[in-house]
């Protein structure tokens, strides 16, 4: 039994030091792809695939969380006359918390399951291995361009679906429940800080980075055959959802501290 | 304080480096004492192997016996478990990535299945490695050296084909192209007329001898195609659970006394497997009759 918990351990640390020095290895060619002119087409093309096509799945999904808010929220608010404080709710939990989660969880299963299937096969087929053979590293030519492309674009991804999220509950609240469209956007306003919108489009940075890494260490160490490039995707996006929520309850923590010490004297600063 | 650590890093290099090297006249590649273990299993088990210069050295011998492997170890795409790997009279098995990166752009490497990439045109496949290394001043010195490059493999005109539209045949040719497309020293085949036909086969061959003709270079071919190894090589080499068992030209491997070798070269089954087949019974009483299924 305990030969048994000790080999087991000895493959999590194993694991745990091989995707700590592939992170570190790729923040290093990550860093050293920003100061090269030369890689910046290799950045252009994926932020094309990971960004500019994404958006509209992003943008559906924020407008539906939006609105489904909207429907779930408004009777309890009638029910206490509360109804023009509908926008608060909806504005301040889509920009905080359910915009940056869901985009980050879209963005997984669409993104972190291509790049890992992508990387898997080129691994099985030995195109990893041709990059190497040809003297070319890689972690800079695969892996750096993907990570940079999805940090720089989770947030502004984040930022759509934030906007669609908050028009879907306009929508529902002002044109279908017939709320007083000022008396929203007034409450709205009172409501949400910048401090609320900055917190959401932060997290994603952490989001698009450990969507990336993740998803292609995963397919830089999938094992051969569909079934496992198919199991790698499945793995990839598990980890990926799980590291969300870790880092979304993380930074929660983190930032409500930095709020609660700084946020009162921000007039002062 | 920082300039006194450096020179002594430096000096610490110095020192590691000044048992990794041999001399150069014992061979473009030089392995020592090889040895490669996935856990417990042992793939190349103590190899000893030189590579001549400009000359032609086919690795055979069964499946799974650790030709792939072996040929990997050339340019540590797959580091040894212990042994030492030198490349023109020095140690290369201890380098770091990034100066082997330098030492394996001297390589060209041609992949089993190709290994083209899916997402490039034939033309940016082939040249990958240039735009990788070096910068080239004009557009159209990229179009001359692809047409070049093309036309030494028979396939002018596939510039803007995609990997997906091409034969098996047509994407080893490519790949071919790609491997030569920094003048490499040394070109590594791995497999090159597996999965075809006699007549593209023979193609592969004919242009791996040209190549050599034309460009002085050493091979080094993995392969278990006996028709191919006769006619490329200047030395066969032969491996069998992870050690070198015939070692020499084809007259020498041709009338090699070991059991296996000539099992090999003759394509014949063993004895011990014939009884295991035997022993197995027939294919009809093996298989399952309808009566055999309750309903």
């Amino acid at each position: 039994m305990i030969e048994l918990v000790g080999a087991k351990a000895v493959v999590v640390a194993g694991n745990a030091g091989r995707f700590g020095r592939f992170v570190w290895q790729t923040m290093i060619a990550s860093a050293r792809s920003c100061a090269r002119t030369r890689t910046y087409p290799l950045i252009w093309a994926q932020m094309n695939i990971i960004g500019v096509r994404s958006v509209p799945i992003i943008m559906i999904t924020g407008a539906f969380v939006g609105m489904i808010l909207a429907v779930q929220a408004y009777d309890q608010l009638a029910s206490m006359g509360l109804e023009e404080r509908l926008g608060v709710l909806i504005n301040i939990s889509v920009v905080k918390e359910l915009g940056p989660v869901l985009a980050a969880v879209m963005l997984a299963g669409r993104v972190g399951g291509a790049l890992t299937a992508e990387l898997g096969t080129m691994n099985v087929t030995e195109q990893i291995d041709a990059v190497r053979s040809m003297g070319t590293d890689p972690i800079r030519y695969l892996v750096a361009p993907r990570v940079i492309a999805c940090l720089m674009l989770t947030p502004a991804l984040i930022i759509y679906g934030d906007l669609l999220g908050i028009l879907g509950g306009y929508f529902v609240g002002v044109i279908q429940f017939k709320i007083n469209s000022w008396a929203y956007w007034s409450f709205s306003a009172a409501g949400v800080e910048l401090w609320d919108v900055a917190v959401g489009v932060i997290k994603g940075f952490f989001f698009g980075a450990a969507i990336a890494v993740i998803s292609c260490y995963k397919g830089f160490t999938c094992r051969e055959g569909a079934h496992g490039v198919g199991q790698a995707c499945t793995e990839a996006f598990v980890a990926s959802f799980i590291s969300i929520l870790a880092l979304d309850y993380a930074l929660a923590v983190v930032f409500k501290a930095i709020y609660s010490t700084f946020w009162p004297i921000r007039s002062l600063v | 304080m920082i300039m006194a650590r450096r020179k002594k890093r430096k000096v610490k290099k110095e020192d590691e480096n000044s048992g990794s090297s041999i001399s150069d006249g014992d061979g473009i590649i030089v392995l020592k004492d090889l040895t490669k273990k996935f856990s417990d299993n042992v793939v190349l088990d103590n190899i000893s192997l030189t590579v001549e210069k400009g000359k032609t050295t086919v690795i055979i011998g069964p499946s799974g016996c650790g030709k792939t492997v072996l040929i990997k170890h050339l340019i540590l795409l797959l580091r040894p478990s212990s042994g030492e790997v030198y490349f023109k009279g020095r140690r290369i098995d201890n380098m770091n990535e990034i100066e082997l990166n330098k030492i394996r752009i001297r390589f060209g490497f041609l992949f089993q299945g190709g290994a083209l990439f899916d997402s490039l045109s034939v033309a940016d496949n082939i040249t990958f490695p240039i735009r990788q290394h070096f910068k080239i001043k004009h557009w159209n010195q990229y179009d001359e050296l692809v047409k070049n490059k093309l036309s030494m493999v028979g396939l002018e005109g596939f510039q803007s084909f995609y990997p997906s539209n091409l034969s098996g045949g047509q994407r080893k040719r490519v790949a071919l192209a790609r491997a030569i497309a920094l003048n490499p020293e040394v070109i590594l085949y791995d497999e090159p007329t597996t999965g075809l036909d006699p007549i593209r086969s023979d193609v592969i061959n004919e242009l791996i001898l040209k190549l050599q003709r034309e460009l002085g270079v050493t091979s080094v071919v993995v392969t278990h195609d006996m028709t191919s190894a006769y006619k490329i090589a200047d030395r066969i080499i032969m491996l069998h659970n992870g050690k070198i068992i015939a070692d020499g030209d084809d007259k020498h491997i041709r009338n090699h006394p070991h059991p296996v070798v000539q099992q090999f070269i003759h394509g014949q089954v063993n004895e011990d497997d014939l009884a295991v087949l035997r022993a197995s019974g027939t294919i009809f009483q093996t298989q399952f009759l309808p009566d055999d299924f309750e309903e």
